[in-house]
């Protein structure tokens, strides 16, 4: 499940369409949350990325991972703070509590444990959490601290050598739930435009993409008709229930939607995720299957941020 | 007379007596004029005199609290001692007690440091670019903590007993040491490019000690460890380059490591490159 819901079209305003691609007057909407970044490097990529994927691992939605991460990108050695090649890594959650709980559990189960990896804060500026603080009870007395350039790091005797990790990390305000819906005319041409999309959004930094491939196809509504569930499917945006529901959003040339959400450091992160997401559709074009683009919120009453598509696809006139 | 952030001090007698200079704190004279300064009470052994009868005192044009010493001050103790901001400079000899238990600022003094530098020095950094006396970057007298924290850097050689009981901060040696350097260490970074005395390391509990000149005889009480360090040297070495240029080289090469002093829980470290 995604944390989105019904588009809400704004009264009378239309669509703006780009080199076939409909752009729905909505926007979507977005949630405070707290992050942070930290950086895993290894002996060589693969055990980096090693560690970053399973740290990663089971974090596509606070609504049942308790936390949202992915890889923000791979670092060469000259970006790391020991020059070994490494990852850099997001972490949302919707409490700064839930998120050092995350973290500390991910590090410990997924890092420690990686052949030849060490963690280091990938933010300066911002609130302290434990890193290496408390995981390096795991050296059993055996762990040593050391201070180097005012930064405290714990070095816990393993069976490879040494695990190395920075004490605390910082975590920042953030904002979780930016998204993209892309209406297709079938699957095919549905998962082309994701991945596309997702692909130009990866080279923005400061954003994650955290579900599968970065891309969702079950976007969620609020509420259920079964009370114990706090979301259910975006009936509005299924095409089997075109005929069923008693609102859709899709026609019937509308055969697959496919959802992108995104969480950045920044609003602006997120914008500029979006923005590459929507150009990188509309360089497709209608013609390659996504026929329209739109996205998911609550009405504007719930997130305290709302992206625009139209504003950011600076146009208000169809073309 | 108009009030001034910086002054320069230039000797103009020796005393009779060792001075204190430990009122001699940039950012508590900021701000005041050379009449003020001038009538500053400096201890004279047993007595006082006035800083104006030994010194001629000029307001600089700083923006910042500084101080300019000029002169052969070795009957001057407890230059910066306890500082807690601004620049201070010294153009000749200091005597002992220099920057002992400063806070933050930046210390230089071009010529030689008596004994007990650098003591309980807390923060900030203090250069030496002379010879440095016995006991710097250690324990006051009767204390039981030495250096923690900071950066210390001595240009010259330093005498016995150096980073006695350091338990924090990073120290720069690009001279020898004398005997029982690092003694009863407890934590910290020492790196050193120059040769050992006697009994370094004697009683080291914890601590890191560089060698990045000549290799040192490794005593009994250490034991040598076979494991990859290559990524706390990369953190310590790209530190200590970025500290001073005679440390540029560590980062590409790998070192030995013994740790110890087993007679003293055994988690010091010398990470020999030498």
């Amino acid at each position: 499940m995604s944390a989105q819901a019904e588009t809400t079209s704004g009264a009378g305003e239309q669509a703006v369409v780009r080199n076939g691609v409909s752009i729905d007057p909505t926007f979507a909407e977005a949630f405070p949350m707290k992050a942070t970044r930290v950086l895993i490097t290894a002996h060589n990529d693969t055990w980096a990325r090693n560690a970053a994927v399973a740290m990663t691992g089971f974090a596509t939605s606070v609504i049942a991972c308790g936390c949202e991460a992915g890889i923000e990108r791979m670092l060469s050695p000259i970006e790391t703070p020991d020059g070994r090649p490494g990852v850099a890594v997001l972490l949302f959650s919707m409490s700064g509590k839930e998120l050092a709980k995350q973290l500390e559990r991910r590090v410990g189960q997924c890092v420690l444990t990686c052949p030849t990896t060490a963690v280091y804060a990938g933010l300066d500026e911002g609130e302290a959490v434990a890193l290496g603080k408390n995981l390096r009870f795991f050296g059993d007395g055996w762990q040593i601290s050391k201070m180097i350039d005012g930064k405290r790091y714990w070095r816990v005797p393993v069976m490879d050598g040494e695990f190395v990790a920075q004490e605390t990390t910082a975590v920042v305000k953030a904002v979780g739930g930016g998204n993209l819906l892309l209406l297709a005319r079938d699957t095919d041409a549905a998962l082309a435009g994701a991945e596309a999309a997702v692909e130009a959004m990866r080279a923005v930094p400061g954003v994650i993409m955290p579900f599968p491939g970065g891309v969702v196809r079950s976007g969620s509504k609020v509420g259920s008709k079964y009370a114990s569930l706090m979301a259910s499917t975006n009936d509005a945006f299924c095409p089997a229930l075109i005929p069923l529901a008693k609102k859709t959003e899709l026609d019937a040339g509308t055969r697959c939607v496919m959802e992108i959400v995104i969480d950045g450091l920044t609003e602006a992160d997120v914008s500029a995720a979006m923005r590459a997401g929507i150009d990188a559709i509309v360089a497709r074009g209608g013609e390659a299957g996504v026929t329209r683009i739109s996205a998911g919120n609550y009405g504007g009453k719930l997130g305290p941020f709302h992206f625009h598509l139209h504003k950011l696809l600076g146009a208000e006139a169809s073309v | 007379m108009s009030a001034a952030q910086g002054f320069r001090l230039r000797l103009r007698a020796q005393p009779d007596f060792r001075v204190d200079l430990s009122p001699l704190q940039p950012a508590a004279l900021a701000g005041r004029d050379v009449g003020e300064v001038a009538r500053l009470e400096l201890r004279h052994a047993n007595a006082h005199v006035e800083l104006g009868e030994l010194f001629d005192v000029d307001a600089l044009s700083s923006e910042a609290p500084e101080l300019r010493l000029e002169g052969d001050l070795r009957r001057f103790d407890r230059i910066g001692q306890a500082m807690d901001g601004g620049c201070l400079s010294v153009t000749g000899e200091v005597g002992d007690y220099l920057g002992a238990a400063m806070r933050s600022g930046d210390i230089v003094v071009e010529g030689r440091a008596g004994h007990l530098a650098a003591c309980e020095m807390a923060g900030g950094r203090l250069e030496v670019r002379g010879d440095i006396g016995d006991f710097a970057a250690g324990a006051l007298p009767g204390s039981m903590d030495g250096m923690r924290g900071g950066t210390l850097v001595v240009r010259g050689n330093a005498g016995a007993r150096f980073g006695d009981r350091m338990r924090r901060g990073t120290v720069l040696l690009l001279g020898d040491a004398g005997d029982f350097c690092a003694s009863r260490m407890v934590a910290g970074t020492i790196a050193l490019a120059g040769r050992v005395g006697a009994h370094c390391g004697y009683g080291m509990r914890r601590g890191t000690l560089v060698f990045g000149g000549s290799a040192p005889d490794v005593p009994a009480t250490f034991a040598e460890t076979s494991h990859d360090i290559r990524v706390t040297w990369a953190l310590l070495s790209r530190s200590l380059g970025k500290l001073h240029p005679a440390f540029d080289s560590l980062a590409g090469r790998v070192p030995r490591r013994v740790v110890g002093d087993l007679a003293a829980d055994g988690k010091g470290e010398w990470l020999i490159v030498g």
